[in-house]
């Protein structure tokens, strides 16, 4: 007994020490920023060095989650990059996910090791702003400092109007999500969204048309039902994206940037989606991946037993809703449309994939360089349009469209063996569909929770559904709550 | 400084000289990580981040205790966690002997199951949590078509109806049952490797003397095997209770992030609420709850040693 | 059960067998064996599946029933893999990293050991506790001072940074102190008596008595190199120094974060051979044991 506590005391002795020690130690680096405070209407601003990119010696690095395919299709552009300024080395690596990136970015920043970009969510940079580490990027988008390239040509350091002009508007405003003023973080790398895919030739047999509204959608799974009792009909893939799009399609509250109530989404209309999205799925109209226990890709493609006939999923993973095939014919045909809304005249869907944010830096110049390569990267026709065909996502510039190879890419489109192609031609015609949920410390658990709230709401099978519902939505809100405490 | 170490017994530096490489190590890398967690619990309302952005000014209290303790879930991570522990510590520690002793007596296909108890090894993780969903699993379930995981088509063979192990509405002792059966299998590698080390070095005399004296074979296996494997066997039970207590992964690779079946009961452990709040950048709350853990750890541990003292033959 | 099944090693031994006692042995043996062989298989079968899902196409691995095994055999996996990944590089570093680190940590450990079995100073039993008790603090709070401690010593992307903040596991020096104290004192002792160095008693007569634990360290110290992913990736910033879990996890993604699951379990599998036959290798050792280094309790 003497002996544990002389353990005990030992602890304590080198704890105290300890604490001495932390107290005096852990300095940040500095960034030189110039912020006229983050809340009120004020943007925060970053001073951009008066001389813009001096042209010297800088290496920048870049994490993102990219596989080894799109690590290729990098690696053959950023020597085009480096025709233009071959002072700067790029250096980047995969994190594996996006969260990985995200992990990784949250340990690096406490040893001041942080990259210089980063494929960033809404979320992350909501988190990374908590330590005031990302680059505002307003001061560099509007700065007419000219820079001169390796070819001479001179050219400014922002952006033209054109070159704002050309973004995807949808995708443009995800960077404006942080705070009431509209400070601008991210730039949009890459993106998808949700789509509905359906089996075409299914549809055709039975005279079905495509849902437009959700309305039409309950009918149409009663339908299909009726044809093959045994089916699902619609799978979907992720509940969290379907609480917070219906959300933005009632026009109902989700979450807020107010600092006195971010999580807003407990309201009648909320509760009303959700009870009537529950008895779709006791009806046997309507299953989710996490419920139906497998991937709904994997029922849609069934070529035996249980199968859906749609899925609403990301535009991402065209490949995996491609039709089977046996001796090289297709069993069905594979076809793509709008979500259905609830006001199909003013159409809502996600907007998702990543977008690239700046860390602050003790060297103003790598922020500049690191800004000249984002540039490049977010603005560039032909790395848009090879990243776009190697990833399945979409381009986030308008222009790219117009380019040669780009287009007949596209064109290729076909619902049977190349849906990829077919989904970012969806992507690219509903650009004027996208929103943004705001992002704060806590946004991402507010996600998590309504997805879980879906699920569990979904497979209640009780019979007290209203007060089962209050009572995961009074949870879910809880546990946001202490979330963001 | 002469006199003073003069005073010492040559024993007594000569063993820290010895120590000195893991001692040196240690200090750094587990000791020095031990105060920093101490400063954030104690650190009222402590977030990384927040102390990087330069708001935070230190308040020293126990704010983020009474945090943890008045989190909703927080009787829930306790119950899971050690219920998770006190059923799996034993199972898995007898299930190995066993192995471990059998493997150790038999002979033809001695070498092909000895190398077959080897494979887990070589099995990556991300392998191991995709079987075991897939074997548990029901897909459709409660649409007019479920397909059954092996599992249940094991059950199935048996005139046993089908158990919902983990999908949507399965039961909270289910859920259980599943996570036993997985934190077993893989503790078992570890205590099979273990034990069998410790039964070669058991001395064969023993086992001879009691042959000669014709021995009935359950006193062989109680008064020779058990005994002189007992610094082992403590060493499995103590060592599998720390690791008990620390149980997160497992559920995450089964129920995924949400750390409950859809629809089910939380399945939430210490370690998964320490996760959450290092996700959600509370620091202060994380470490405070390392600390509790640290204490339950701290006396279970010390009641271990206790019996253990008393039982081991050394 | 079990008991019976201790007497069997010793056959000879037996000479009087009746005819019962020969019943009750084949129905022990087959019972044993029945039981191994269960066990076996359920020990067995995530290496089985990983072997099959290496082998199915992603539309087949995708399918909601599970195939037991492939419909169609796709050996172009293991060509993708080979060339999607820098799996060569990675390789090797896990081995270099595997090997220094064991080696170091079986020193480290052996002498510590040593120390809290056999030499006797004040404060003992003390900083074994408080040994024991660092074990129980959740690793993950460790991540986070460790790096920024390892940033300020320099030792990002480099191998010092992946063999040395993991020499010393007390997980180790506690298992090799139970084995130490097993052997008997009284041979301490006498080589002490006889004038026999502290170390040359370590390595002559504890080293070898203990070999079966030692190697048992080595496999779980290999293992470690195997399968660590996120402090590798944390320290690291190019395949120069990444581990081998890296490539697995990483290079198999498409952009929406899915992996291409049976590429990269063609890449486990072929990664896992060399490990393997180096497994089966010390094997032999483990099950060698001590009977035969002629020293007697």
């Amino acid at each position: 007994m003497k002996k544990r506590i002389i353990s005990l005391l030992l602890v304590l002795a080198m704890l105290v020490s300890a604490v001495a020690m932390v107290s005096c130690g852990n300095t940040g680096d500095s960034g030189n920023e110039g912020e006229n405070g983050g809340n009120g209407a004020n943007k925060v601003r970053y001073d951009v060095p008066a001389e813009g990119y001096d042209g010297s010696e800088v290496t920048i690095t870049f994490y993102h989650s990219m596989g080894a395919r799109l690590q290729t299709v990098l690696d053959t552009y950023i020597p085009e990059f480096n025709k233009l300024y071959p002072n700067i080395t790029i250096e980047h690596s995969s994190q594996g996910d996006y969260d990985g990136v995200r992990d990784q970015i949250k340990t690096a920043l406490t040893a001041g090791n942080q990259p210089n970009i980063a494929y960033c969510y809404p979320d992350h940079v909501a988190l990374y702003n908590v330590a005031k580490a990302v680059v505002p990027l307003d001061n560099f988008i509007e700065s007419t400092i000219t820079v001169t390239d390796a070819n001479g040509n001179t050219s400014a350091l922002g952006f033209t109007a054109e070159q704002i002009a050309d973004f995807i508007p949808g995708y443009y405003a995800e960077g404006t999500a942080f705070d009431a003023a509209g400070t601008m973080y991210t730039l949009p790398m890459s993106k998808s969204t949700e789509a509905l895919y359906y089996n075409k030739t299914f549809f055709e047999q039975n005279g079905l048309s495509v849902p437009k509204t959700w309305e039409e959608m309950g009918k149409l799974c009663e339908q299909i039902k009726a044809i093959d009792p045994d089916c699902v009909p619609l799978g979907y893939d992720s509940e969290a994206n379907w609480f917070i799009t219906m959300c933005e399609q009632y026009g109902s509250d989700y979450t807020s940037l107010d600092k006195n109530g971010h999580f807003k989404f407990d309201n009648d209309t909320n509760r009303g989606f959700v009870k009537m999205f529950r008895e779709w799925h006791q009806n046997g109209w309507v299953t989710t991946e996490e419920i139906y226990g497998s991937y709904t890709s994997g029922l849609f493609t069934a070529t035996e037993g249980q199968k859906c006939y749609m899925v609403i999923g990301s535009t991402g993973g065209a490949s995996y809703q491609q039709p089977p095939q046996v001796d090289g014919n297709a069993l069905f045909e594979t076809d793509m449309a709008t979500i259905p809304q609830v006001n199909p005249d003013a159409p809502k869907v996600i907007s998702q994939g990543p977008s690239l944010c700046i860390f602050k830096d003790s060297n103003p110049q790598e922020v500049v360089a690191s800004w000249l390569f984002v540039k490049f990267l977010t603005t560039n026709v032909e790395f848009q349009a090879a990243f776009s065909m190697a990833s399945g996502y979409a381009p986030v510039i308008q222009s790219v469209q117009s380019n040669t190879v780009y287009q007949q890419w596209l064109d290729k489109a076909n619902g049977i063996n190349n849906l990829t192609a077919l989904s970012v031609k969806l992507a690219l015609s509903q650009s004027n569909a996208y929103f943004v949920s705001p992002a704060f410390n806590g946004s991402s658990a507010a996600r998590d929770e309504v997805g879980k709230l879906m699920q569990s709401a979904l497979v209640y099978t009780g019979s007290d559904v209203d007060a089962k519902i209050k009572e995961l939505f009074e949870a879910a809100i809880y546990e946001c709550e202490y979330a963001a405490h | 400084m002469k006199n003073f170490l003069q005073k010492i017994k040559f024993d007594q530096w000569k063993a820290w000289i010895y120590l000195l490489p893991a001692v040196v190590l240690l200090l750094i890398f587990t000791v020095w990580p031990i105060f920093n967690t101490l400063r954030m619990a104690f650190w009222n309302g402590y977030g990384l981040f927040k102390e990087l952005g330069g708001e935070l000014t230190f308040e020293f209290g126990i704010k983020n205790f009474k945090w943890v303790v008045g989190y909703g879930g927080f009787i829930t991570c306790l119950k899971n966690t050690m219920l998770l522990t006190v059923l799996t510590v034993p199972i898995s520690t007898i299930l190995a002997l066993v192995i471990a002793v059998c493997l150790n007596a038999i002979k033809p296909f001695q070498r092909f199951l000895q190398t077959i108890f080897f494979l887990p090894y070589v099995t990556n993780s991300i392998a191991i949590g995709m079987v075991f969903e897939a074997m548990f699993n029901i897909v459709g379930f409660g649409t007019t078509m479920p397909s059954y995981g092996i599992i249940n088509n094991i059950l199935g063979v048996f005139g046993m109806d089908p158990v919902n192990w983990i999908n949507a509405g399965s039961s909270y002792w289910a859920n259980i049952a599943v996570l036993t059966v997985y934190i077993v299998w893989n503790a078992l590698p570890f205590k099979i490797l273990i034990l069998l080390g410790g039964l070669q070095s058991v001395n064969k005399q023993y086992y001879d003397a009691a042959k000669i004296d014709s021995t009935p074979r359950l006193r062989v296996f109680t008064k020779i095997t058990v005994p002189l494997l007992s610094p082992m066997i403590a060493y499995v039970v103590i060592t599998g209770f720390i690791g008990g207590f620390k149980e997160y992964s497992s559920i995450v690779g089964i129920f995924g992030d949400d750390m409950q079946a859809v629809g089910g009961e939380s399945l939430n452990t210490m370690v998964g609420y320490i996760y959450k709040q290092l996700g959600a950048n509370h620091e202060g709350d994380a470490s405070a709850a390392a600390l509790i853990l640290f204490a339950i750890i701290f006396v279970v541990t010390m009641i271990n040693m206790y019996v253990s003292k008393k039982k081991t033959h050394y | 059960m079990a008991d019976k099944l201790m007497s069997t090693m010793h056959e000879k031994d037996m000479q009087k067998v009746t005819a019962m006692q020969k019943v009750t042995k084949i129905l022990v043996q087959f019972l044993l064996y029945a039981f191994l062989i269960v066990m076996a298989l359920i020990i067995v079968f995530p290496f089985y599946w990983m072997i099959i899902s290496s082998l199915k196409n992603t539309a087949e691995y995708r399918l909601p029933v599970p195939t037991l095994f492939p419909q169609e055999i796709m050996w172009g996996n293991y060509l993708e893999a080979f060339t999607a990944a820098n799996l060569g590089k990675l390789f090797m570093n896990t081995v270099y990293v595997g090997i220094v680190s064991t080696i170091l940590s079986l020193v480290v450990t052996v002498l510590s050991a040593f120390a809290f079995a056999r030499l006797e100073f004040k404060g003992k039993n003390a900083l074994f506790a408080a040994l024991l008790a660092t074990m129980m603090i959740p690793g993950e709070l460790f991540t986070i001072t460790n790096y920024v401690t390892v940033t300020k010593f320099g030792w990002l992307d480099s191998y010092t940074v992946l063999i040395v903040p993991f020499l010393v596991s007390v997980f180790y020096i506690y298992l090799l102190r139970q084995n130490f104290l097993q052997i008997p004192n009284e041979l301490y002792l006498a080589a002490k008596v006889d004038g026999t160095t502290d170390l040359k008693y370590l390595w002559k007569v504890m080293i070898p008595l203990s070999l079966p634990n030692l190697i048992s360290i080595t496999i779980l110290k290999m293992m470690g190199a195997w399968n660590s992913y996120v402090w590798p990736r944390l320290v690291t910033s190019t395949d120069d120094y990444r581990l081998i879990t890296n490539g697995l996890r990483d290079a198999f993604t498409d952009m929406s974060g899915q992996a291409n699951i049976p590429v990269q379990m063609a890449a486990v599998t072929v990664v896992s051979i060399p490990l393997f036959l180096v497994f089966i290798f010390l094997r032999k050792y483990i099950m060698k044991g001590v009977s035969r280094s002629g020293i007697k309790g």
